[in-house]
């Protein structure tokens, strides 16, 4: 095995990302919260009702949700904000390279979005960056409507984009746009984990102005001994392709890379690899949302998951969800039939669906439907 | 009293009060945000607050003035919870709000009424077939007979005792409506389903007897029986309360009942007019509307059921107008006028039909 992947075994671990706060906070809510839950508890006083009161005594205090106020918001570029936040107790920690769900309800409805941290592991506070989408329902209230003191809701840390507890010895963190939010986390980690090996950092994006983490990435390279930093400006230099990559780091077999951008971006490397055989192993975040399947024709037969029973069947004709899953042997829970009951009434997770009775046609993720006047128009994926 | 026809207009005429009466839902659907929101978890605040206020003056508050406000405010509590939020929440007001505790699948009320159990005997049953003899179970409860095309029977003389009882004790009356008792006895129920019924009924009733009648009078002391009694006086009040609202929903004069073999291949505007002609209104001011749940406005809630109740005096004016275009009766009236009709109803069908002289 080339010695260049062997592990780098003294280089430091992260600090650990479970504080004594957490475990104590952990410690005193979760039998609490299992007694709040309990049937018989549930009927005198609500795990709910104890939340709002929690949350009127405090943003900040919760039983269940990690809450974190917003510290510090940087204007990174014209269309791109980082907003620092410092979490309650309930807050678990997160490897290098995993993103949140940030939970907001605006207009009444209660909307998520998932956003990379860049704050390394350990760090004081968490951050995310944000880039404005121009329809962008979430980012746009993000960056006109938080200020610092706003205090928002946000998952635990998610995702499986990782770096390793042993370090290769050659590393390659590459990225385009807004997807250097996670692999900024990696970088800042692996200075902070002191690491000894050698790490190449590769940012695409259009000119310096767009640039985000411009300052950070000049301080961090004047610093960070084992890194060299690679920045390409679409402008300037033209269309970034594999092979300018493969020109600026040329030993690529050796070295694992972790790559987050555009679909394109991450498709184009992606084949580069696999045409070059090449042995070092390539992880990729996706970025954007779940696929967004064209709608076809009604009545055109398609798949429908019941992702919790693990069933599928394909439907036949323009019958309603209801009928087709009872056809394909199935008994969803049902009342009226007619839409006014709600018995029926279920998270599509994934898919496009028309109501029958409105005529709308709707593709959103983890949408409620009532399966007796929803058809499916695409592959469906149901949490039933 | 005789059966409804199924309506006296035109195919056209009915495809075109369905269309207008869909603009009109539309209208008020496309644009619910957070005002709407907003609405409930304030009802849901002063519900708690009322709440918390009431069992506070039972338990700690000294002489009888303190014992009627305890009493007014738990009162008012349960009757929010019950009407308000309870029954809006369920009917799955808010379901497009994504938040959990307004989730009509989940929800939980504080009445002896399981709630899973009141989905299925009222959203189902009910809301579908919405006055048709011998579907809609609504139509007396199994226990009173509201028509002369219901079979007299002799127990039917204790009629005007029978409701003086289901009124007193309106909580067990719908908690223990979905167990279809008559179905049981008939032998159309297997015993195993009625069993896990009446296992999830008595579970609920448990749960309610604990709270008012062990939990917060033992917490009391030497003042338990001011409480038990504070808390008995206050689910009468909204056990009173709930049966002059809902009683005044279905069987005012006036109201349609319909033959099952009239409702079938019924068109979704054939449906909006069985909705709208098996309801009637109570007039009144925001506050009553309020309290009532919106069930004074039980027209506006059968013909749409998931709309967030409080949007229901915005649609009045609007359905109202539809009905004098359409030359369909709107049923409105003072409490006072509408519960008269009641009693009159009551009384007349204690007493067996008139023999008709050959």
């Amino acid at each position: 095995m080339p010695s260049s992947l062997a592990a780098i075994a003294h280089a430091k671990l992260p600090a650990a990302s479970y504080s004594s706060v957490h475990q104590l906070a952990q410690a005193v809510n979760t039998p609490l919260v299992k007694a709040l839950r309990h049937p018989w508890v549930h009927s005198i006083v609500r795990l709910d009702a104890v939340e709002v009161a929690l949350t009127a005594l405090h943003p900040l205090l919760s039983l269940t949700d990690v809450r974190a106020r917003v510290v510090s918001i940087v204007e990174e570029t014209t269309t791109t904000k980082t907003f620092l936040l410092q979490p309650n107790a309930l807050w678990a920690g997160a490897q290098a390279g995993q993103f949140v769900r940030v939970q907001l309800e605006m207009n009444g409805r209660r909307v998520e979005r998932a956003y990379s941290l860049s704050s390394r592991p350990g760090a004081r506070r968490i951050a995310f960056t944000v880039k404005r989408q121009d329809q962008g329902l979430v980012s746009s209230h993000l960056h006109k409507a938080i200020k610092v003191g706003d205090v928002l809701t946000i998952s635990q840390a998610l995702g499986e984009f990782t770096l390793p507890a042993m370090l290769p010895g050659k590393i390659l963190l590459l990225s385009a746009g807004s997807g250097i939010t996670p692999v900024m986390s990696m970088l800042r980690d692996l200075k902070a984990r002191d690491y000894q090996g050698d790490v190449v950092f590769v940012h695409v994006c259009r000119a310096l102005d767009d640039l985000i983490f411009a300052a950070q990435l000049k301080a961090l390279a004047d610093d960070f001994a084992g890194m060299r930093l690679v920045l390409h400006y679409d402008a300037s230099t033209g269309a970034f392709t594999p092979s300018v990559l493969a020109q600026q780091v040329p030993d690529l077999a050796e070295r694992s890379s972790w790559m987050c951008g555009p679909a394109g971006f991450m498709d184009a490397i992606s084949s580069y690899w696999d045409a070059q055989g090449l042995a070092s192993p390539l992880f990729s975040e996706r970025f954007v949302g779940a696929p967004v399947l064209p709608s076809t024709a009604p009545g055109t037969p398609v798949q429908v998951a019941f992702v919790k029973s693990g069933t599928t069947f394909t439907t036949h004709g323009t019958a309603p969800l209801l009928v087709q899953a009872e056809r394909a042997g199935l008994s969803p829970k049902h009342g009226c039939r007619i839409g006014i009951c709600r018995s029926c009434q279920c998270v599509k997770t994934s898919g496009t669906v028309e109501n029958l009775q409105t005529g709308e046609v709707s593709s959103a993720p983890n949408e409620l439907i009532r399966l007796c006047i929803s058809t499916a128009r695409s592959d469906v994926a149901l949490a039933l | 009293m005789s059966f409804a026809k199924p309506t006296t207009l035109s195919r056209a005429q009915v495809a075109e009060f369905e269309r207008e009466v869909n603009v009109i839902r539309e209208s008020v659907m496309n644009k619910l945000g957070q005002a709407d929101v907003d609405h409930i978890r304030s009802m849901i605040r002063i519900s708690r607050a009322s709440e918390i206020g009431g069992r506070a003056l039972l338990h700690f508050g000294l002489g009888p003035l303190s014992w009627v406000a305890g009493v007014m405010a738990l009162a008012s509590a349960k009757i929010l919870d019950n009407m308000e939020i309870g029954h809006n929440v369920m009917h799955g007001q808010y379901d497009w709000t994504g938040d959990p505790a307004l989730n009509s699948q989940t929800f939980e009320w504080d009445i002896a009424c399981d709630g899973e159990q009141w989905r299925h005997s009222h959203n189902v049953t009910h809301h579908t077939y919405t006055n048709i003899l011998g579907k809609d179970r609504d139509l007396g409860y199994s226990l009173l007979r509201m028509t002369d095309e219901q079979k007299w029977k002799p127990r039917h003389w204790f009629q005007p005792l029978a409701n003086l009882m289901l009124a007193m004790g309106f909580q067990y009356g719908v908690g223990s409506h979905d167990l279809e008792i008559g179905r049981y006895k008939h032998g159309a129920m297997p015993k195993a389903e009625f069993k896990a019924r009446l296992d999830r009924f008595l579970t609920k009733v448990g749960k309610v007897w604990f709270k008012d009648y062990l939990l917060f009078p033992a917490l009391a002391l030497w003042s338990a029986p001011r409480v038990l009694a504070g808390n008995f006086c206050a689910n009468l009040i909204r056990n009173l309360w709930t049966y002059l609202i809902i009683f005044c929903g279905h069987f005012t004069e006036g109201v349609a009942i319909y033959r099952e073999e009239d409702t079938r291949n019924e068109t979704r505007g054939d449906w909006y007019i069985r909705q709208l002609s098996g309801s009637s209104n109570l007039t009144g001011g925001r506050l009553f509307h309020i309290m009532s749940g919106h069930l004074s406005h039980q027209i506006e809630h059968h013909l749409f059921p998931d709309m967030p109740a409080h949007r229901y005096p915005e649609v009045a004016p609007q359905i109202e107008a539809l009905c004098r275009k359409f030359g369909l009766f709107y049923n409105t009236g003072s409490l006072f006028k509408q519960y008269l009709t009641v009693m009159k109803r009551i009384l007349t069908y204690t007493l067996p039909p008139k023999r008709v002289p050959v």
